[in-house]
């Protein structure tokens, strides 16, 4: 089997129109498929979206993002953990505004470690994280207002 | 240094101050039982003759001599889940106001959503943080800075301050205050949990700044308007051109 050829079928699948591709040769059978699933442009919408949606949306935003679609496998939604706000207030990345921020993404964090800050009514809540993993994604802009349960990371476990 | 013995016989309360660390330094009182792994019972009281990094809100220095005032936190872990955390400023600076009330007969005027002033200077800060894993805040430190026998300041402060020195032209006990503050925070805590409005009426009734034309200043806010009222969840109702507005951050000063 030619590695090189199935990546570029892949490259040249995705960069098209074409959602399914079926190839078949002697014994080599190829198969490629796009899904077309909705990216989540921006945080407010994402707030909207109650629990079971969640997940899968979560999933479709991860394969639709370019660095997935690398024929690389996908990454089951078990394995995505969303970081919530226990409250409503102002999320913060840094302890302090020119300070440094917490964490970035592709950061490796463990269960315990800091994340971010929100405050609320000036009560600063430092959010510890939940899980052990890899920071994927930050979803929400720093010192902008969030809603009680709103993700706000995104952690590939371990 | 403070003297154990005075502090201990007039504390009267169940938990809080009953587990009580002293420190002759550190960096600050906050950060040393958020971070502890050692102490974790509710009520827990860690005190600092010396706080190397003594800070407010957004890491504002909090500056104070060495020796001559109260610097302490206070570890809350019980019942968080049964009460409006917001609410615990208005419990924690009430209660330093009814202290310093009871003990010293002074004025006191307290500024949203936690400071105590005399006046228009300020006698004492509060600074609450906690931590969070998942949804559930976990622990919930109350840091609470007193000027109380430090004769001058001297430096750029956002609120001029004062001391009960200053006040009072005497020294003071400070053990005494800081169990006066201690019994009283017990109490105000349960009360919290039981009639959340008694907390919110008493609180109310020292904000000065009630019906005043105000200034509400942050990284992304700055307005100005007459301060209506402060709500039962601990909002600012700031009224603009006669509409009525909730806030939930910033400094508020007077216009």
């Amino acid at each position: 089997m030619d590695l090189n050829l199935i990546k570029k079928l892949i490259k040249a699948v995705e960069t098209s129109e074409i959602t399914d591709f079926f190839i078949e040769e002697g014994d080599l059978k190829i198969k490629i498929s796009k899904k077309t699933a909705p990216v989540i442009q921006s945080a407010p919408q994402y707030i909207e979206a109650k629990l079971p949606q969640t997940q899968n949306e979560t999933t479709a935003s991860v394969q639709a993002s370019p660095e997935q679609k690398e024929a690389k496998p996908e990454i089951p939604a078990a394995n995505l953990h969303e970081v919530r706000s226990p409250i409503v207030g102002t999320f913060y990345r840094a302890p302090a505004p020119d300070a440094d921020s917490y964490v970035n993404v592709g950061d490796k964090v463990s269960e315990g470690n800091v994340l971010c800050i929100i405050e609320a009514m000036k009560l600063m809540n430092e959010i510890e994280s939940d899980a052990t993993g890899k920071i994927v994604k930050i979803l929400v802009e720093n010192a902008t207002a969030v809603e009680y349960n709103q993700p706000l990371f995104l952690i590939e476990k371990n | 240094m403070l003297t154990i013995e005075d502090f201990d016989i007039k504390l009267e309360t169940e938990t809080f101050g009953r587990n009580f660390v002293v420190c002759d330094e550190v960096d600050s009182t906050n950060r040393f039982l958020l971070d502890s792994k050692e102490f974790d019972e509710h009520g827990t009281v860690v005190f600092a003759e010396f706080q190397t990094k003594g800070r407010g809100r957004k890491d504002r220095e909090w500056v104070s001599q060495k020796g001559l005032n109260l610097t302490f936190s206070i570890l809350i872990t019980k019942k968080l889940k049964k009460i409006n955390v917001n609410l615990i400023h208005f419990a924690a600076s009430l209660s330093v106001a009814q202290a310093l009330e009871n003990l010293f007969q002074l004025n006191i005027n307290l500024k949203w959503p936690n400071d105590v002033l005399v006046g228009e200077k300020k006698i004492a800060g509060i600074l609450l943080e906690s931590i969070s894993k998942g949804e559930k805040i976990n622990r919930l430190v109350v840091g609470i800075g007193i000027n109380v026998n430090q004769p001058t300041f001297s430096g750029k402060f956002n609120i001029q301050p004062t001391s009960t020195k200053i006040e009072l032209k005497r020294i003071v006990s400070r053990e005494r205050l800081l169990s006066e503050i201690l019994n009283i925070l017990e109490s105000n805590y349960r009360t919290l949990r039981k009639d959340p409005l008694k907390i919110m009426n008493d609180w109310r009734a020292r904000c000065k700044m009630i019906g005043e034309k105000i200034r509400i200043v942050d990284e992304n806010i700055d307005k100005y308007g007459i301060l209506e009222d402060i709500d039962n969840e601990g909002y600012v109702l700031l009224k603009t051109n006669g509409k009525v507005e909730k806030i939930n951050y910033g400094d508020i000063s007077l216009r």
